[in-house]
């Protein structure tokens, strides 16, 4: 009997053991939940709902796939650099076009080829110059999450008082128009003095300041167009936003003390938070130069981390992000352009009278300088600064002694 | 328990001290001894490439830096304009505050408040007084004098920041005097109006003399807090230095090595070349004021 007993006994000891290992799997498959980190910069409430709509949409698809937004603020790559060397980083994450390369350099991004292939992703869908940043020795590590361009703002009330009816198209026009548009109370132009905006008149003049892997400092083409647009504020007709005395140049564009800005998609819905009737000003491409149209692109990508857990469900989000589905959400907020090049027509669509900041990204030159990104930007800057506000006005020899300096 | 032995009153001691001797190790020893390993390798966050030895490059290329090299002259240059601005005012009001006046507690309130204040709160409310169309400026035209654009004029933007740094930064060095102040005792400024001094005798040949501790101790904190300027530097002129990067100072230029364009070992390098130049300065000053003011 007592043998009996300790048989049964086992028996049933062992059952609950096998039966208590089924029903954990059982859990383990049919409840528990992936968690994917998503890691991206503080924005403005109306950016970060267009993230959260994107992330509900793609909870509705995968069930099974929880997403978590780590939201950085103050410096990104100051954290982001910190919670790398923690192993704590996201497992998708936002990716700047600038220092993009310096972090494929140091090897802790997932190269997304192989992947690519394996759900059918191909480079032709997005708009071709934002890969570039995120193309390192030929394979892919990032895919954009959308762009911004840069345009002409112009206020409307002003041009009718100045006697003009059509945005500038050319140079000339752009310096004609400036200078007439300047009053004692009103500049021009305003724009920053920095090369994010000054570059285009570089590329307008048939100049480079950046040829496939390598900064190009002094093509003579590329500096003559550099002074066009230097000249301008060392005449008068166009001033710093903080010249102005504004904070930047949204401020001093809705504060109506300037008539015409160069600067990106963002400034509409700045304009429209300040309350500025959007028939009150117009949208235009950047004026023409001797080599025809140069504009920048601005772009953000979503990269995967090396360190991730779930890579295939990571991209599967990348994928969802950057395509068709999630770029609906960035259509309709019109805050950023969409990556897509199909996305971006219905872009077009919706909103027509943005129509400047999609045209100009067949032409546009992406803000991105390779592995030396921030020393090359710094050359240009100072340079710019050297040549009209601290006078030594031989451009190309200043920007020899900064390389120099700074470059090895 | 009359029997302790020497070993056990050391083991006591030891026990108590020990949270402070771990969070010391951790937190500071650390984290210096790492820097200055840092110093010398090809470090980065990223990446699982383990650092490589390098010698003394960074250190070199760290001294051959135009922009630091720049920096340093920069942080020089608001050194040597903060701190006798800022003691010499100090000075003043803590005289002022410590017996003449009336409602002194509330004068030795208000002239403290300020350095409670978060130095960015104040640079930020600074940037608006300072623009174009600030009050500053809005004050100097009723007067007759041309506005400026303070922050953004190369030759302006320094003498600019060290306003608010001194505006900042007074009441701190204020209170230390008033404390210094107290201990000199009255006797002395009686004896000296008896003879007939008049304030500013007693001020030099009182005051002055017997704060001489007071002042060696507030001029080498001064010093080196001005010599670690950070906050303002980059709140006001960015971490690309303000125009023509004239706002740039010793330690943004580490922040922005180390964390725009990822070079933490120039960055270490850096930050003990500061290290070397506040201890040369601590030394001098030491010299300057004798032997006997050591604190």
């Amino acid at each position: 009997m007592k043998k009996f007993l300790t048989v049964l006994l086992t028996l049933i000891f062992l059952l609950s053991l096998v039966a208590g290992a089924f029903i954990t799997q059982k859990d383990v498959f049919g409840t528990s939940k992936i968690t994917l980190k998503l890691g991206a910069w503080a924005s403005s409430p109306a950016e970060k709902k267009i993230v959260q709509n994107q992330i509900a949409a793609f909870k509705k698809l995968y069930p099974n796939v929880d997403i978590k937004l780590v939201e950085i603020v103050g410096d990104y790559n100051q954290k982001m650099q910190l919670l790398m060397a923690s192993k704590t980083e996201p497992d998708i994450f936002y990716m700047d076009s600038m220092p993009a390369w310096q972090y494929i350099a140091k090897n802790v991004l997932e190269p997304l080829d192989s992947w690519m292939k394996k759900y059918n992703v191909k480079t032709i869908g997005y708009e071709s110059s934002l890969l570039q940043p995120f193309i390192y020795k030929g394979k892919v590590y990032g895919l954009p999450k959308d762009y911004n361009t840069l345009v002409l703002f112009y206020n409307k009330e002003m041009f009718k008082q100045a006697g003009l009816t059509q945005p500038p198209k050319t140079w000339q026009e752009l310096k004609e128009y400036a200078k007439k548009l300047t009053t004692d109370k009103v500049v021009g132009l305003t724009m920053n003095l920095e090369l994010a905006r000054i570059q285009p008149f570089a590329y307008q003049n048939g100049g480079k300041v950046f040829d496939g892997e390598k900064p190009v400092f002094t093509d003579p083409k590329a500096l003559e167009g550099l002074k066009f647009a230097l000249d301008l504020f060392k005449e008068g007709i166009c001033k710093t936003p903080k010249d102005l005395g504004a904070g930047w140049v949204g401020d001093a564009f809705a504060d109506k003390k300037a008539a015409m800005t160069i600067e990106g998609g963002w400034m509409i819905p700045f304009l429209n938070d300040r309350k500025i009737p959007k028939d009150s000003y117009g949208i235009a491409e950047l004026p023409a130069g001797p080599a025809g149209k140069s504009t920048m692109a601005f772009t953000v990508a979503y990269v995967m981390s090396k360190n991730s857990k779930h890579k295939p469900e990571a991209f599967k989000l990348i994928r969802f992000l950057t395509g068709e589905g999630g770029q609906k959400y960035v259509v309709e907020a019109g805050l950023a352009l969409p990556s897509l090049k199909s996305a971006g027509a219905n872009f077009a669509k919706t909103y027509p009278e943005r129509k400047a900041l999609v045209d100009g990204a067949k032409y546009a030159q992406v803000y991105f300088y390779g592995l030396d990104g921030t020393k090359v930007v710094d050359v240009f800057n100072k340079a710019f600064e050297d040549y009209v506000i601290g006078k030594k006005y031989d451009l190309k020899k200043n920007i020899e002694e900064r390389v120099k300096q700074i470059m090895k | 328990m009359r029997n302790r032995t020497k070993t056990q009153e050391y083991l006591t001691a030891f026990v108590m001290l020990l949270p402070y001797i771990l969070s010391f190790c951790v937190f500071f020893a650390y984290p210096l001894v790492k820097a200055f390993v840092i110093s010398f390798q090809n470090f980065s966050f990223l990446g699982d490439a383990p650092p490589k030895f390098v010698g003394l490059a960074n250190y070199k290329e760290a001294l051959t830096n135009k922009m630091f090299l720049d920096s340093i002259l920069n942080t020089l240059y608001y050194s040597v304009l903060v701190v006798p601005t800022q003691l010499i005012i100090a000075l003043i009001l803590a005289v002022i505050v410590n017996d003449k006046v009336k409602f002194k507690e509330f004068f030795r309130t208000t002239y403290y408040l300020p350095t409670v204040t978060s130095p960015v709160a104040v640079s930020i409310i600074f940037l608006f007084l300072y623009k174009t169309d600030g009050l500053v400026n809005q004050i100097l035209r009723h007067i007759g004098i041309t506005p400026r654009n303070w922050f953004n004029e190369p030759s302006f933007v320094m003498p600019a920041i060290v306003s608010v740094a001194v505006w900042g930064s007074v009441g701190f060095y204020m209170v230390t005097f008033l404390s210094g102040l107290s201990t000199i005792p009255d006797q002395l400024y009686e004896a000296a109006e008896v003879e007939g001094a008049g304030e500013l005798t007693k001020l030099l040949k009182i005051t002055v003399p017997l704060l001489k501790p007071m002042i060696f101790f507030n001029t080498v904190v001064s010093f080196i807090s001005t010599l670690q300027m950070f906050d303002l530097s980059y709140i006001i002129g960015g971490s690309d230095g303000g125009p023509m990067g004239k706002a740039m100072t010793m330690v943004v230029m580490i922040y922005r090595t180390a964390f725009k364009e990822f070079n933490m070992g120039v960055a270490s390098a850096m930050a003990f070349v500061v290290f070397g130049i506040i201890f040369a300065l601590t030394l001098i000053q030491r010299k300057f004021f004798g032997e006997e003011m050591s604190y």
